[in-house]
């Protein structure tokens, strides 16, 4: 923690955010309201907000209008990143076939058409036992399996494309009360923007974690060095002594620049709050630079100079 | 490679099979051997510049400035650029072509489109039997591209395709799609008798009055909304008769279960 950058009196650590290459998909689930649509986008995003314990990280990117979508019925877009595309195509499968095959009404599509080819409804169609009808339509394979509530449609393939995981935020606030209130204005701010995603519950993760573990089975544990409870146990602790409650945000995204500018919205959304409303100082986590190719450094995500 | 304009020369007393003379067939060659291109009539061969004036043009399509009710097989086997006929075309119009784009500004004759597997065929007049369908003793048909009719279509139309879009703005005549396999039949006039006759699956759409549906179809109980409003606005897309279906409530009828029965004839309303 040095460097002397302030904005709004809130202090902008200088150091960076270090993110990784993840693979992405977006699919597109349409419902026949927007409500059926809603619980299909909850169910296949659940149980998403880590790789490191399910297999990917997904989240609802926004809502589509019904002008918008391929069948004239209103959706909502999900993005879902894992470590592998091969790992994500199984993603997929599970999600889509579990999630939204089940879900009322429901359809599914590619929501990107550039990248590689992964099954979408390719291998749930199987699910029609024999009945199952494929249909070209303008170049696109579509599947229409039966159903009890007449059919599901499912494009053939979702287009798989490289992409970056793993941009955070750390918001450390007086209290817990200004910290979700900065973290809630933060996740606002982010889910403003397209081609991203913030995966753990509300946007926010209080359990940041560490690479390792004193214990040979776990690959992460606890940040002492953000833990206000472990302050003066911990021999190199990231704090100061006004700091009682830290929350972070994880970004995942299309494009480096994507996460970059939902970093730039959400720290910007942050020093708004400023000390008044309890936030003291914006950091980020990193593991020296070693780990990851993508570094979102706070100081030029905000460019520039330091202002009282 | 540059566009040519073709000028009709002479009427041939007999027909001409202009098979081999495509963008894609006479790519690289010089003007002076595309006038060397052999055609055929009957059993003789003999130049292309025996029928046509052939010119250098700034455009990128072939141009055939004439009516070719006589040529057979133009755009045969096509696979890539752009040809233009300001006239009719005899038989197998845009036969086994897989790419480009052929557009006739009268009518063809036969087996338009046939065995087609890509690319697109525009026919403004009307075409004659069997077209977007196989040649004899094949057991596919159409099998990709698109094929829109302005006009009226002859009997059999669409006979055992498999894939791709075939579209009349007119009527079309008996045994509609039949045999069909797969891919996307839509009219928008009248269709025949015995639509759909013995079709495994595909769709059949009919934008203008609802056929007599055979007794070997079942009505369906699920609209199927959702494949509905892709289709139709994919439809929508070449106007005419078809412009505003995706505005209209399906009515489909599954069959024909005289053969595998996953076929549907969707009437619009």
């Amino acid at each position: 923690m040095s460097g002397a950058l302030q904005r709004n009196g809130v202090v902008i650590d200088d150091t960076f955010a270090e993110a990784f290459p993840m693979k992405a998909t977006r699919i597109v689930v349409t419902a026949h309201n927007l409500h059926w649509a809603r619980h299909a986008a909850v169910a296949a995003t659940g149980f998403a907000t880590s790789v490191i314990g399910c297999g990917c990280e997904a989240g609802i990117e926004r809502e589509w209008s019904a002008d918008e979508t391929p069948d004239g019925r209103p959706g909502f877009a999900l993005l879902l990143f894992s470590v592998s595309g091969k790992e994500l195509a199984k993603q997929i499968e599970k999600r889509v076939g579990q999630c939204v095959l089940t879900c009322p009404t429901t359809a599914v599509f590619a929501g990107i058409a550039e990248g590689e080819a992964v099954a979408l409804g390719k291998n749930l169609r199987f699910f029609g036992d024999g009945w199952q009808l494929s249909k070209v339509i303008a170049g696109v394979r579509y599947w229409r399996v039966p159903v009890m509530d007449g059919e599901f449609v499912a494009q053939e393939t979702t287009a798989v494309v490289k992409a970056v995981g793993g941009g955070n935020l750390l918001m450390l606030a007086r209290d817990t009360e200004s910290a979700l209130r900065a973290a809630e204005a933060a996740v606002d701010a982010m889910k403003a923007l397209p081609n991203v995603i913030l995966p753990f519950p509300g946007g926010v993760v209080r359990s940041g974690s560490k690479v390792g573990s004193k214990y040979a089975a776990l690959s992460a544990s606890t940040n002492e060095a953000f833990c206000p409870g472990l302050y003066g146990l911990v021999g190199k602790s990231e704090i100061t002594p006004e700091t009682r409650c830290v929350l972070e945000i994880v970004i995942d995204g299309l494009t480096e620049a994507d996460v970059a500018a939902a970093m730039r919205a959400g720290m910007l959304a942050c020093i708004a709050i400023g000390p008044a409303g309890g936030l003291l100082r914006l950091s980020a986590g990193n593991y020296g630079g070693k780990l990851g190719p993508y570094h979102f450094h706070l100081h030029r995500l905000l460019g520039g100079a330091a202002t009282a | 490679m540059s566009g040519l304009r073709f000028a009709l020369m002479q009427v041939p007393r007999l027909r001409v099979d202009m098979r081999g003379v495509t963008p894609s067939a006479c790519e690289g060659l010089t003007l002076p051997e595309i006038e060397r291109r052999q055609v055929t009539q009957g059993n003789e061969s003999m130049p292309l510049a025996e029928w046509f004036q052939i010119d250098r043009t700034d455009d990128d399509a072939w141009v055939f400035e004439a009516d070719l009710g006589r040529f057979d097989r133009v755009g045969w086997q096509m696979c890539s650029g752009r040809i233009v006929v300001q006239g009719s075309v005899g038989d197998y119009a845009g036969g086994c072509m897989s790419g480009g784009e052929l557009r006739v500004m009268g009518a063809a004759g036969a087996l338009a489109a046939c065995e087609m597997s890509g690319g697109r065929l525009t026919i403004e007049g009307s075409v004659g039997d069997f077209a977007a369908g196989s040649l004899p003793g094949s057991i596919d048909g159409m099998r990709g591209g698109v094929l829109v009719v302005k006009g009226h279509a002859g009997a059999r139309f669409g006979d055992r395709m498999r894939r791709g879009s075939a579209l009349v703005f007119g009527d079309a005549g008996d045994f509609l799609a039949s045999r069909m396999v797969a891919g996307t039949v839509a009219v928008g006039g009248a269709a025949g008798a015995h639509a759909g006759f013995a079709m495994r699956r595909g769709s059949v759409v009919f934008a203008g009055p609802a056929p007599v549906v055979a007794s070997t179809f079942v009505p369906a109980l699920v609209e199927a909304g959702v494949i509905w409003q892709l289709l139709a606005r994919d439809l929508a897309g070449h106007g005419g008769p078809f412009a505003q279906l995706a505005k209209r409530r399906p009515v489909r009828h599954l069959g024909d279960l005289a053969a595998d029965g996953k076929g549907e004839l969707i009437v619009t309303r």
